[in-house]
């Protein structure tokens, strides 16, 4: 069985009086179950073609329902420059020069549909999808 | 300013190559490299099954804190299943629709744009009591008066 694991840690020592440092980490696994998720899109990279077109990025309609995670990243440099993300249509926000997220997608409709909308040109993502087949 | 990191790791074996990404950025203010997201929100709360809650809200009621004063920023919110069991978990959704199930043990990262009043981040459990620790990072609020 395949192991896959995401570790988190957030960290300031200047945010709050007692230094934050938070780290958590999940084996992915497939839903309800321990078994690892077998499948994977492989690490991508894709450049937003010119026009700020919003781009489905993984199609619900593809995935059966399940415990998928979705790893995306900007990476632009440019302080302005986001990417809009949006699940079946509804905003969940906006992704800036250099953030990153982790999150899970059930594709549990045809329409749940991950769509990214960049706010600039020649914007270059950084996308993975963990799958539970 | 407040200097927030967020970094992650994701390491696998699933291909014949091994997976080994990191990532790490700081939280900063909406387009900006120079002001880092300095209000946080950080707790941890038991969510029962039957309801759907609303974990973080946009904009409710009217008169809440929070109300308008986030929108379309680049707040961030992280939040962990803390349940042991491997069959519960909890829904995420976003104005009702859906995101996915954070299962036991699973933590997610997202940006948030709370880009109206409806824009809340919803919970909903609906295999037993799940343990929820969450976190929104943002820059600012101003409160009710008394």
């Amino acid at each position: 069985m395949a192991t896959t694991t995401a570790t988190i840690t957030l960290s300031s020592t200047d945010l709050l009086s007692d230094e934050l440092a938070l780290t958590s980490t999940a084996t992915l696994t497939t839903a309800g179950a321990s078994t690892g998720l077998v499948g994977t899109s492989g690490l991508g990279r894709k450049k937003l073609a010119s026009g700020h077109a919003q781009y489905v990025l993984f199609d619900g309609d593809a995935y059966a329902n399940g415990a998928h995670k979705v790893y995306l990243k900007n990476t632009s440099t440019t302080a302005a420059e986001y990417f809009t993300i949006e699940i079946n249509s509804e905003q969940m926000g906006k992704l800036y020069a250099g953030d990153w997220c982790l999150f899970p997608w059930e594709a549990n409709a045809d329409t749940n549909d991950i769509k990214i909308d960049p706010s600039a040109d020649d914007m270059v993502l950084e996308y993975m999808l963990f799958i539970d087949e | 300013m407040a200097t927030t990191t967020a970094a992650v790791t994701l390491s696998s074996d699933l291909l014949s190559d091994s997976i080994s990404v990191s990532a790490s950025s700081t939280l900063m203010k909406a387009g900006t490299t120079a002001d880092g997201l300095d209000m946080v929100d950080y707790g941890v709360i038991e969510i029962v099954t039957g309801d759907q809650f609303d974990l973080l809200d946009a904009d409710n009621p009217a008169s809440s804190p929070i109300a308008g004063v986030m929108a379309n920023k680049a707040n961030k919110v992280y939040i962990a299943n803390h349940a042991t069991d491997e069959t519960y978990y909890v829904t995420i959704m976003i104005d009702a629709q859906n995101v996915g199930r954070l299962y036991a043990g699973d933590w997610m990262f997202i940006p948030w744009a709370a880009e109206d009043a409806n824009a809340d981040i919803e919970i909903t459990s609906t295999t037993g009591t799940n343990k929820i620790e969450y976190a929104l990072f943002h820059q600012g609020r101003t409160l009710n008066a008394s």
